[in-house]
């Protein structure tokens, strides 16, 4: 129904607004919406030539805040209206109120203007009406209008008015009043359209300031709050966060005091902090009665209170007397919770001694301090928890050290209740023990108490103690005295107590109370906790104390633990580290000795021992002596303890003799694994004494196990490591051995020789697969050579398995292997054990049988097969090498034979240019010894290099070296490069030969050719050109001229006879078909015809000395040959003769042949030309080769000589001029006719 | 001193057999020409210098100084280096032929040879001399040989 009501009152309105504004459109006064202008324009402006909106616009946008614009506002209507009077007033946002804001009269502000406050609602105003209505309105006679106030219209003295309001969306913000005070005027429609748009603007300028306003108090409000916050928080000190709080707030607000009270609601939550302005009192011991901030708290939220003395929600009077606050001088109050997650812990108040209505700005502030100062106290709260909490913790685990490192119960328990007394804060602490038999508390330890109270004994069922240890759990007194009956007067004046049961092992042992005789002090839940913890510190000193007890066998434990590992850490053999086992185990266990069995031969035999009597180990030596419950003990791994020995069954009668003279009474078997040989041997530990052996002992004794398998597992490591590294080293040494050795046999034995001392074992043999049999090609051992050459099958036993397997095999005890007779020489010589490996070839191939022996079974370790394997795998590489290394030999020797013997000179260098090869032609040839040239190169050799000058048609060289001192000789050469694999120049061989004489004969027909030539045309030219200029019709030649001419022509012909007789005469001579005629032949008449006939043909400037004696010279010869002979060697000495020189023939008899010297004064003949000048052809160096001669003079000469068993030869020396001795045998009485022949 | 200046072609002749000297002097000057003889190399090379003869026919094979020294001297004597040179020898082989040539002769006459002919070989080859074409001739004369030599 209301709301129906509601709507046609507001239908209702709308209409009347509507209809209203219709009927001032007809009157044609102003619309007072705002929104007019947009449909209606404005008249122009009046009087300022300048848009005055727009001035005031930018005057507005300058305005700081509402009064300013309204300023500038008021002085831009009195200028425009030219009235004397001009106002504004703010309408409240509920529109009830009215206030005044600025009004000017005269360039002067209104002073009592702003404290104009109009009741919108109940007093009649035209301010009213303007607002109301949202339109202007002019009041013509102010004077005598009901519609304005009076009250104010009096004091303006106004005559006329003119109301505009000032809106701003939906709202009146204020309304502007223009009055004259002069005289009355009315206010025509233009002026009240100027008036609206100047509230226009001043409305929009209002909006602006007003929000801007807001931001800055908002701004302000948060950047206060801000910094309280960062304050508050920035203290973890809970007193100084209160005081900062107050002081920030109470400077920053304009209160006079301000304050925090804490506690929880319903107590009287005293002042905690407060803050007042100078010269303000105090609150003092009035804060429970402070009825607003109380009833804040109560209701949980914010009080503000504008007036204490007219606040009907302060008259409860269970919130505190306004009385309290009226006598502070308090009129106005804020109060607001603070609070923790929901939970009032204190209230923040704000004070002011007049009344005042805490405007929102103010209410949000405090409320955003109490929130900080809430969240800050709980922070400072948490951290001062924590920092009690690890106080505590610090102290238990102080305590607990002590507990831990003291083993004096007394000190312990002593410790812990000072300590407890302190941590709690506590005035006394206690500690009773339990003695259960008796039922009880007997106490052990006190603080705060008299001493006396020690061994104090009361009752395990009464008091605090007796409901603590019943309870199982600590039990609070918050009333001592009153209910508990105390157990000792000393416990009297107690006000509060804890008592905590110490629990071990599901046993009460006992209890540690604390108590205090402040009647404040109250203990807490986690007082309560903290005195638990000491309980089970207490409890865990008492098991300490209680394993005292069993310390001294603990220790003897721990230095068994001890010994078993020092043992441990050293790296022992075998054998010692047996002998530390059963040192360690005695010694652990507290036995007199010790010994250790291990598996050997079959059975247990003693392996190592700790000051063992001699019978004892006599015993053991040879194995357990019957007790089968030991072995049994081994085998299962099981520790055996025999508490008396002699009465125990189990053992034999061997063993309780022994027990009884040796002097022992208990024993434990322990089992002693080797665990890479994977036996299990057994360690005996001997007590003089009986022994009930504990489970402790019996444990000890499998720890001792354990370690003893540790030690022994290390030590066999360690065996096996040494082992292999011997074998290793014996291997390299082998190695090294054989491969420098080449020949195979060799290797063998040495294979043979060392093989054996590789593996410990005692002979070795090698057989070499031939066909399908194996051969024994070496052996070594005592018997072993007997083994050579025999023979076993490739596919057989044994060594025939080794090579069918390619593998090794090892035959521990061939006697109880089953072998077929004839598989082995040596086993069936006494050998037992065997050892087999292939000899691999590089090829992959078996080729053979390395194998070793042992007299006596025994097994082969790994290590040892594999030294064997990889021995014998070396031993195929190493024959491999050898047999390689005889091939090369061979072939080398081959190559040498064949080098040495072929007629070429050879020589090789290598790659460095030097002579490795120079064979035996080389030698002839150059006459250098193989030896002296080897590692020279042959240019040193040689002093010339075998590089060919020149290069023959057939790809020979040719080169000329010096043979011994002068003689030259010329080697035809042909050179091959040697390239190792990768194709490098590794050397060169050259192959030569003398072609010295070749190559002579050569250049001698050469010459011979152009020089019969030149012998046969010179006289020629003569014959024919004589004749042909004989024949010459053009020239009359004189009688002595064609004589002459003819002379030539005849002599010239006979020359070209004697030349062509001359090689006749060789062609015969070579021919062997020379005709000699053997006559005496007087010498004398022969050479004084031949040198007249030289003189006659031949002087030309030399002269001739014959010296003959006055008998005949005969000389059995051919008369003509002799000539010829006599008439070349004079020749030859004319030709080689200087000018105006002498020739000398001088002929003489000697011992049986008579002789000729054809001596000229020419240079003579050197050493070394004088057997070549004989040869054919040859023509001397000597002299120019236009001396003419064929060069067969001296050839035919000593041809002919011989031909008459006489000889030619040169006694001459160069410098002393050439001798020519011609020599025949002396004539016979018979003249005989003979052929001469090669 | 030639015969465009009326003067007689002078023939210097060496060579150590008087047989062939005498020769070739009885059909040269026969020929109008008049002929200087030497009968070794280092005569030869004397009356050359002392002489200038207008052509030089010369020997090679012949006791001290051959030809082939004497041929390499006049070469190298300013002298004499302008003297024709015509080799007249009983070597015939190509080599020969060329080292002649080679050492500065314009032509190579071998031995047996027509000594009628001579003074009209002569007079030819020293018309082609004075017309200036004496390398030519020499060039033409390797170039036989050459084609000899190759044959």
């Amino acid at each position: 129904m209301g709301y129906l009501l509601l709507a046609l009152a507001v239908g209702l309105l709308v209409a009347a607004v509507v209809l209203l504004r219709f009927v001032r459109r007809r009157n044609g006064e102003p619309d007072g919406n705002p929104s007019g202008p947009a449909e209606e324009p404005p008249p122009p402006p009046q009087r300022t030539p300048a848009d005055p909106a727009t001035s005031l616009s930018a005057g507005f946008a300058r305005a700081p805040d509402a009064k300013t614009v309204a300023r500038t506002l008021l002085d831009e209507v009195l200028a425009l209206l030219g009235v004397e009077f001009a106002a504004v007033a703010l309408i409240s946002e509920d529109g009830k109120e009215a206030t005044g804001l600025v009004a000017r009269n005269d360039g002067e502000d209104v002073a009592w203007w702003p404290s104009v406050r109009i009741d919108l609602e109940n007093e009649p105003s035209a301010i009213a009406s303007a607002s109301f209505e949202a339109a202007p309105m002019t009041i013509f006679d102010v004077e005598s209008s009901p519609r304005v106030n009076r009250r104010l219209a009096d004091r303006v003295g106004a005559k006329s008015a003119a109301f505009v309001p000032i809106v701003s969306g939906a709202r009146v913000l204020g309304v502007l009043v223009a009055a004259s005070t002069h005289r009355r005027r009315s206010f025509p429609p233009d002026e009240m359209a100027r008036l609206e748009a100047l509230a226009g603007e001043t409305a929009l300028a209002f909006e602006k300031t007003r929000s801007a306003e807001r931001l800055q108090e908002a701004l302000g409000r948060e950047r206060l709050v801000a910094e309280i916050g960062r304050r508050v928080r920035s203290e973890h000190d809970v007193e100084a966060v209160l005081r900062v709080a107050v002081e920030e707030v109470g400077k920053a607000t304009d209160v006079a005091r301000c304050f925090i009270r804490l506690g929880e609601p319903g107590t009287p939550m005293p002042i905690r902090a407060e803050w007042d302005a100078p010269g303000v009192q105090p609150i003092g011991v009035a804060a429970p009665n402070l009825p607003v901030a109380n009833l804040a708290v109560r209701k949980r939220r914010t009080v503000a209170a504008g007036d204490v003395a007219n606040d009907p929600e302060l008259e409860d009077p269970t919130l505190g007397r306004v009385e309290t606050l009226l006598r502070l001088g308090t009129r106005a109050v804020l109060a607001t919770p603070i609070q923790i997650f929901d939970q009032v812990i204190g209230v923040f108040g704000l004070h002011r001694l007049q009344p005042t209505e805490w405007n929102q700005s103010e209410i949000s502030l405090a409320e955003a301090v109490a929130r900080e100062v809430g969240l800050a106290l709980h922070t400072a709260e948490l951290l001062e928890e924590n920092r009690r909490r690890l106080d505590r913790q610090a102290a238990l685990v102080q305590a607990a050290q002590v507990m831990t490192s003291e083993l004096q119960v007394e000190t312990v328990l002593q410790r812990l209740v000072v300590e407890v007394t302190k941590l709690l804060e506590a005035d006394a602490a206690d500690c009773y023990l339990l003695d259960a038999r008796r039922g009880v508390l007997r106490c052990a330890a006190v603080y705060g108490l008299p001493a006396e109270l020690i061994e104090f004994e009361f009752p395990a069922d009464r008091a605090l103690a007796g409901e603590a240890m019943r309870r199982r759990q600590a039990v609070v007194s918050g009333d001592y005295a009153g209910e508990v009956d105390g157990p000792h007067a000393a416990y009297e004046g107690f006000t509060a107590a804890i008592v905590a049961p110490m629990i071990w092992w599901g046993d009460v042992r006992g209890v540690i109370g604390v108590g205090t005789g402040d009647p404040d002090r109250r203990f807490s839940a986690e007082d309560v906790e903290v005195l638990e913890a000491f309980a089970s510190l207490g409890s865990v000193a008492l098991r300490n104390v209680a394993s005292i007890e069993q310390s001294s066998r603990q220790l003897r434990i721990q230095r068994g633990f001890f010994r078993i590992a020092s043992v441990l850490a050293q790296p022992l053999s075998l054998d010692e580290t047996l002998d530390a086992v059963a040192q360690a185990a005695s010694e652990a266990l507290g036995g007199s000795f010790a010994a250790v069995l291990m598996p050997a031969d079959g059975g247990l035999r003693l392996a190592g021992s700790h000051e063992l009597p001699g019978a004892v180990a006599e015993l053991l030596a040879e194995g357990l002596g019957g007790a089968e419950s030991l072995r049994d003990a081994a085998l299962r791994k099981r520790v055996l303890a025999s508490p008396n020995v002699e009465e125990d069954g189990r053992f034999g009668n061997d063993w309780q003799r022994l027990a009884g003279e040796e002097g022992f009474r208990s024993l434990v078997a322990v089992p002693v694994e080797a665990p890479r040989r994977e036996q299990t041997g057994i360690g005996l530990v001997f007590f003089a004494e009986e022994q009930a052996f504990s489970d402790d002992e019996i444990e000890l004794s499998h720890h001792l196990a354990a370690a003893a398998r540790g030690a022994l597992e290390r030590a066999e490591l360690f065996e096996a490591e040494r082992r292999n590294r011997a074998i290793a080293q014996q291997l390299a040494r082998t190695g090294t051995l054989l491969a420098s050795e080449l020949d195979p046999d060799t290797i063998l034995e040495e294979i043979v020789a060392q093989a054996p001392g590789l593996v410990g074992a005692d002979a070795a043999t090698v057989s070499l697969l031939e066909g399908d049999e194996l051969v024994v090609s070496a052996a070594h051992g005592e018997g072993a050579e007997a083994a050579i050459g025999s023979r076993v099958s490739a596919v057989g036993e044994l060594a025939g398995e080794v090579v069918q397997s390619r593998g090794p095999l090892a035959v521990g005890d061939a006697r109880t292997d089953g072998l077929v007779s004839g598989s082995d020489a040596l086993l069936e010589a006494g050998y037992a054990a065997y050892l087999g490996a292939p000899l691999v070839g590089p090829e992959g191939g078996v080729h053979g049988v390395l194998a070793v022996y042992a007299r006596g079974p025994r097994s082969w370790r790994e290590e040892e097969v594999e030294a064997l394997a990889a021995l014998a795998g070396n031993v195929s590489a190493f024959l491999s090498n050898a047999e390689l290394y005889q091939r090369v030999v061979l072939e080398r020797e081959r190559s040498m034979a064949i080098l040495g013997n072929v007629a070429d000179g050879i020589v090789a260098v290598d790659r460095d240019g030097c002579v490795v090869l120079w064979n035996a032609a080389a030698e002839e040839i150059t006459d250098v010894a193989a030896a002296e040239a080897m590692g020279r190169s042959p240019a040193d050799v040689l002093q010339r290099s075998l590089e060919p000058d020149e290069t023959s048609a057939e790809g020979r060289g040719l080169i000329q070296i010096r043979r011994g001192e002068e003689e030259e000789v010329w080697l035809s050469v042909s050179e091959a490069v040697m390239r190792d694999p990768a194709g490098a120049v590794a050397g060169r061989i050259y192959a030569f030969r003398d072609v010295s004489s070749d190559r002579l004969v050569e250049q001698l027909k050469s010459g011979f050719v152009s020089t019969v030539s030149h012998e046969l045309r010179a006289p020629l030219t003569s014959i024919y050109g004589f004749a042909e200029t004989l024949l010459r019709e053009d020239v009359a030649f004189g009688d002595e001229e064609r004589r002459t001419f003819l002379g030539y022509i005849a002599s010239e012909a006979q020359r070209l006879t004697g030349i062509v007789d001359a090689l006749l005469s060789v062609a015969r001579l070579e021919a062997g078909d020379l005709q000699v005629q053997f006559a005496p032949t007087d010498l004398r008449e022969v050479v004084s015809d031949v040198v007249e006939s030289a003189e006659r043909e031949l002087g030309n400037g030399r002269s001739f000395v014959v010296e003959i004696p006055e008998e005949p010279l005969d000389a059995s010869a051919d008369r003509e040959k002799v000539r010829q002979v006599l008439a070349n060697l004079v020749d030859n000495a004319v030709k080689f003769s200087p000018q105006g020189g002498t020739v000398t023939v001088a002929a003489r008899r000697t011992h049986d042949a008579v002789q000729v010297r054809v001596v000229d004064q020419g240079s003579g003949v050197p050493q070394s030309e004088q057997e070549r000048i004989f040869r054919k052809f040859y023509r001397a160096e000597t002299t120019s080769s236009a001396a003419g001669g064929t060069g067969l003079g001296l050839f035919i000469a000593r041809g002919l000589a011989s031909a008459m068993g006489g000889r030619v030869w040169v006694d001459s020396d160069v410098g002393r001029g050439g001798c020519f001795v011609f020599e025949l045998p002396m004539a016979v009485s018979d003249a005989q006719e003979r052929r001469v022949g090669k | 001193m030639t015969i465009d200046g009326g003067s007689r072609t002078r023939v210097l002749v060496v060579d150590d057999e008087a047989p062939i000297r005498l020769l070739c002097r009885v059909n040269l000057e026969a020929e109008n020409m008049v002929v200087l003889e030497a009968a070794d190399g280092l005569a030869g090379l004397e009356t050359a210098r002392a002489e200038r003869p207008d052509v030089i026919l010369l020997d090679v094979m012949m006791p001290g100084m051959d030809g082939w020294q004497v041929a390499e001297s006049l070469v190298d004597d300013e002298a004499t280096s302008h003297i024709p040179l015509i080799f007249l020898t009983a070597r015939a082989e190509l080599r020969d032929r060329a080292k002649g040539l080679e050492l500065g002769g314009i032509d190579y006459i071998t031995k047996p040879f027509n000594p009628v002919e001579l003074a009209k070989v002569v007079e030819k080859l020293l018309d082609r001399v004075r017309r200036g074409e004496r390398d030519e001739l020499r060039r033409e004369k390797i170039a036989e040989l050459r084609t000899l030599l190759v044959e």
